[in-house]
């Protein structure tokens, strides 16, 4: 009976390849905890009015200075398969709303390690994430119906103090109305109303013109569009009212085919004929352009020498190598149509729609303005001491523009400074307390973690955490009309809401409730991480062995 | 023994033979049951799975944990093999199979080692399976449209149930529903009616909340028109549906044209643009307004199609543009060479749609085709937290999906919550009784084989199981001893509260059609490792000269 040695010999039995670990059961869902509230801690100094900026440097030197949840993240190297879920989540609520970024991680964070002394009281994952998404139903169902407010969307100075509160938090806030306007400017000119749906694509159409230089008070709206270029002669006109414009996406020089094509020349009278040959072709593109008279053309390749001189004679300026993005842009402000080849231009390509062109230097470079009043398109000239302040700067926009659009498409506002997540808290708590069983504890865990909002605001700015938070909680629990109580995030104080004047987007709250909520009940779900499962190639990985 | 059989293959390996072999085997089976045990039923728990490129996937599909698993052993494999096969015929009950199949074995090993020859065993699983799946059939099984609207609905919330959508199964249960009714098709020929739920699209969209998840009528492409300035929205489509691109025409690498006169370069270089201008000449003349190709569309070209307004898309994928010629009755055209060698495009080759737009979701764009005049199509475009959470909410759909097809196309469904299998145990284990010959043995143990599926169930909501499991028992002991009693047999496991119900009455009902092949592949699965006695391991020859190490 030789073969009986193998199986009782303990020679171990492989049945997973060699390179895969396994982690399961209580460790993971530890492990797991941890690793949230770890990226949790990374940011949280970053929320609230009194918000730090965090450095980052990434492996080629380069700095970001920023205090934007989305952007520290995406700079950030994890490991951990659950700390890179929360850092999905970051950009999932930078996508959806453009804002809280900071918010959904701080809250995810908490409402994560709320689970943890569940967990350990042994209770089952199932009826923890049933809770926290009854909680979640609930809040959501509340802060809808009882926490929110709606505001009418063509009342300037109502959306100017939602803006104002979102860019309370960021370092614009020292230049407030000057961003506030920029914002509220922008967005309303891109704003376009397609059959009672309000469309507002801030990507395609709101550029943000980053010029270093200046000081941040000169950042202005344009209506119109913005290029780095110049003209592509010296002698070409800068400045031009009411111009006719083409905007071509074809070489005006030369090309060969795009098969390979060579040429043989035997005569030595065929090399003039070849060179007259391009001379005619260059020239015949500019007779289509000059024959409709525009005053104007861009192109998104190159200009020959040749094209150039033949235009410049017929008094056209000439702007080349632009951007197809920024050709789109152009197209809407001028009313023209993107043309391919100069033979097929007609006069209804031409756009006519735009007011004014004109070219200024700005430091050492010269700005293309193209501009129109009526346009809905528009740029944001930006301007600042350092490249790294106007990055910053940047991202503070991008969120005041969101927070606009968010407005307008949804127009209804919830208190900020924590007052939401606070009145949520109380809410649930009084609801939890109707709850049978065990699934009440983390029905109210949830309500406990939504005070990290306030509590972190409290902390942030230096006061006393335990009574200010206290007497939030109390000044809720009085009186239900006390909803709108928060917490001032430059004092620390106690204040209403509506005397301050900090509201925040319903959408925005909501989304980061929606999403903290079901990341972490995702994670909870987990009890076993297997790494080093195949990637197709597979048998590269290092060598271990699964005894049984 | 061995060294001489070493000998007589002359190559090198390891060769194990008889009891160890099963031995190992079982032992292999096993340990791969035990990664997917916990993730069984309402209660379960899943998995997170990390590739070597960090990847991560959170899943609670059997089949997808164990086709990320690199599964080494010989018949550890077979079984992960039987878990693609039950996902690819029912699409659901991958979990279940793989704890059946490793169950049954472990007690075939048990059986074996107490000196029953294996030929007797697998006699028995054999004679157990068919009686057990006669049974089913004709005892078990319940007609769906003896309950009505809620058969569909009650199937697809069971098998989300132990999913990450579970909670909000509702919401899932009527999308699932409605999409797969959508794409109803009835064979003309053999008047046969078939869900093709390939021809339901999914989607994924981060952002808001999973319980905003739609159901959209038509078919849903994740592209965006090809320039600004074409239009968004057109009705009455016809489509076309080309696989190749609309660019400048160009010859294959390494082919270089020779020319002598120079004129000829310019109409070398004109003919290239003409050519394609041609084409796209060819397909506006037929009348197609919305153009979908597989490949890219050249600036040149996008300005033909803005002028005439029509609505271009560039880069869809493949698989979608075969739906959408199926949906649409359009043909996808991979030329335009027609058999004369003439380029041309015929109006018949075109698709039709009351409505194509593009539509705005969160921060993307879809185009979405409506109304679509071939069959019926429908997409499910579903949101959630993170990448992670919707792929996993994409493979549960998939799952649900699949179920509901199952039950629409053959109409039977059982009871869950361990119900059938307890009812099978029980009926086995008094058939086994019946039989006078050494299969009884196999058969008894088959019947407790199945036990398995209850108590995991119960272990994982972290119930007593052997007290639920000898509760579900004596019901449906009750259930078979007594005529009058007969609606016991509907007794299942409710996980919640952790007591025996009816789970008929609960709407715990899963598709008779899964629950049999479970059970059949399983035993097959089983019989084919059981039958091993011999395992010849070789080793790379170029890795020889340690010949005689083993053993």
């Amino acid at each position: 009976q030789g073969s009986k040695m193998m199986g009782a010999g303990g020679q171990p039995i492989i049945v997973l390849s060699q390179g895969t670990k396994r982690e399961s059961g209580h460790q993971v869902q530890i492990g797991n905890i941890t690793a949230c509230k770890t990226i949790a801690d990374v940011i949280r100094t970053s929320l609230g009015p009194r918000a730090m900026l965090k450095m980052l440097m990434d492996p080629m030197g380069g700095i970001v200075m920023t205090n934007d949840g989305n952007a520290i993240l995406r700079e950030i190297t994890v490991k951990h398969p659950a700390a890179k879920s929360m850092i999905d989540i970051a950009r999932t609520q930078d996508e959806e709303t453009g804002d809280g970024t900071t918010s959904v991680i701080v809250l995810a964070g908490e409402v994560m390690s709320q689970a943890q002394q569940f967990l350990e009281q042994k209770i089952h994952p199932t009826i923890i994430i049933q809770a926290y998404r009854a909680a979640l139903e609930d809040a959501i169902k509340l802060a809808e119906e009882k926490f929110s407010r709606s505001i009418d969307v063509n009342n300037d100075e109502e959306i100017k103090t939602v803006v104002r509160s979102c860019l309370g938090t960021k370092m614009i806030s020292k230049w407030m109305d000057l961003a506030v306007d920029i914002a509220l400017n922008a967005v309303k000119t891109i704003r376009v109303d397609k059959g009672g749906v309000n469309e507002i694509d801030i990507k395609r159409y709101c550029r943000i013109e980053k010029i270093p230089g200046g000081t941040i008070e000169d950042c202005k709206v344009i209506k119109g569009v913005i290029l780095n270029k110049d003209v592509v002669h010296a002698k070409m006109r800068r400045r031009i009212e009411n111009p006719r414009v083409v905007l071509l996406d074809c070489n005006l020089e030369y090309k060969k085919g795009e098969s390979q094509t060579s040429l043989e020349i035997v005569r030595e009278e065929d090399i003039s004929k070849i060179l007259e040959q391009e001379e005619i072709a260059i020239r015949k593109q500019c007779d289509e352009i000059i024959a409709l008279k525009p005053d104007l053309v861009f192109t998104e390749k190159g200009v020959s020498d040749l094209a150039q001189h033949f235009l410049l004679k017929a008094g056209i300026t000439v702007l080349r190598r632009l951007k197809k993005t920024d050709n789109n842009r152009l197209a809407r402000v001028c009313n023209a149509r993107i043309v391919n080849d100069t033979c097929d231009l007609r006069e209804d390509d031409i756009g006519t729609g735009a007011e004014l062109f004109e070219i200024t230097k700005i430091g050492d470079e010269y700005y293309t303005y193209v501009t129109s009043s009526k346009t809905t398109a528009c740029t944001v000239c930006l301007r600042g001491p350092s490249k790294d302040v106007i990055n910053e700067v940047e991202r503070n926009l991008q969120d005041a523009l969101h927070v606009v659009r968010n407005v307008m498409l949804n127009p209804r506002l919830v208190p900020g400074g924590g007052a939401l997540e606070m009145a949520l808290a109380h809410a649930l708590v009084e609801k939890g307390k109707s709850i049978e069983g065990v699934r009440q504890f983390p029905y109210k865990a949830v309500a406990r973690s939504l005070e990290v909002i306030p509590r972190t605001l409290v902390q942030n700015c230096g006061g006393s955490t335990i009574r200010q938070l206290t007497a939030l909680r109390a000044k809720h629990a009085q009186s239900a009309d006390n909803w709108t109580w928060g917490i001032d995030g430059c004092s620390g104080k106690l204040v209403d809401m509506k005397e301050l004047g900090i509201w925040d987007p319903l959408s925005v709250r909501i989304q980061v409730l929606k999403t903290a909520v079901e990341t972490s009940v995702m994670l909870l779900r987990i009890d076993d991480i297997v790494s080093g499962t195949k990637k197709s190639s597979g048998g590269d990985g290092p060598v271990k062995e699964m005894p049984m | 023994l061995q060294m001489v059989a070493d000998s007589i293959l002359a190559v090198n390996g390891a060769r194990a033979q008889g009891c160890a072999v099963r031995t190992q085997n079982t032992t292999a089976v096993l340990a791969l049951s035990n990664i997917l045990r916990s993730s069984l039923g309402p209660l379960g728990q899943d998995k997170m799975l990390v590739d070597d490129t960090g990847d991560v996937i959170v899943t609670n599909d059997g089949a997808t944990i164990i086709q990320n698993l690199q599964v080494v052993h010989p018949a550890a494999t077979v079984i992960a093999e039987l878990a693609k096969l039950q996902d690819e015929e029912c699409g659901d009950g991958t979990t279940s199979v793989i704890l059946l199949a490793a169950d049954l074995l472990s007690r075939a090993e048990q059986l074996a080692q107490s000196k029953i020859h294996p030929s007797t065993i697998v006699a028995g699983y054999r004679l157990a399976a068919k009686e057990a799946t006669k049974y089913l059939k004709e005892c078990l099984s319940i007609e769906a449209s003896e309950i009505g609207e809620s058969a569909l609905h009650n199937p697809a919330k069971t098998s989300m149930g132990s999913k990450i959508i579970g909670p909000y199964s509702d919401i899932f249960s009527s999308l699932v529903v409605e999409a797969t009714k959508l794409v109803k098709v009835v064979d003309a020929a053999t008047g046969k009616t078939t869900f093709p739920i390939k021809a339901i699209n999914v989607l994924k969209a981060h952002g808001k909340s999973a319980s905003e998840s739609f159901l959209v009528q038509g078919y849903a492409l994740n592209c965006t028109v090809a320039a600004q300035g074409m239009p968004l929205s057109i009705k009455d489509a016809k489509i076309a549906i080309i696989d190749f691109s609309l660019q400048k025409a160009k010859m294959h690498l390494g082919i270089s044209v020779v020319v002598m006169d120079p004129a000829k370069l310019e109409a070398i270089r004109r003919e290239e643009m003409n050519i394609v201008k041609n084409r796209v000449k060819k397909i506006l003349a037929a009348g197609a307004n919305v153009i979908l190709t597989s490949g890219g569309i050249d600036d040149l070209c996008l300005k033909m199609l803005t002028e005439a307004g029509v609505m271009g898309v560039r880069r869809c994928k493949k698989a979608d543009l075969k739906r959408i010629a199926k949906a649409t009755g359009a043909t996808m055209l991979s030329s335009l060479a027609n058999l004369e060698g003439e380029e041309n495009f015929d109006a018949s080759q075109l698709g039709c749609a009351d409505e194509v737009v593009q539509q705005r979701m969160s921060d993307d764009e879809l185009i979405l085709i409506r109304g679509t005049k071939g069959r019926t199509a429908a997409s499910i475009v579903l949101r959630g937290a993170n990448e992670m959470m919707l792929d996993e909410m994409e493979r549960s759909v998939h799952d649900s999906l699949c179920v509901v097809s199952r039950v629409l196309e053959s109409g039977r469904l059982v009871a869950g919550g361990g119900a059938v299998e307890a009812a099978l145990n029980v009926y086995l284990e008094s058939f086994a009784n019946t039989l006078s010959s050494r299969e009884q043995l196999a058969v008894a143990e088959f019947a407790q084989a199945l036990l398995v599926i209850p108590k995991t169930l119960a272990a994982n909501a972290a119930r007593d199981s052997t007290d639920l499991v000898a509760k579900l028992r004596a019901f449906h002991n009750k259930a078979l001893q007594n005529p009058e009693l007969s609606h016991l047999k509907w007794a299942g496991l409710d996980l919640e509260k952790g007591e025996v119900r009816d789970n008929k009455e609960a709407g715990i009902l899963e598709p008779a059609m899964s629950k049999v092949k479970a059970i059949k592949f399983a035993t097959e699965a089983a019989i084919t490792i059981l039958r091993i006695d011999d395992l010849i391991k070789l080793e790379k020859v170029e890795q020889g000269g340690r010949a005689g190490q083993c053993g």
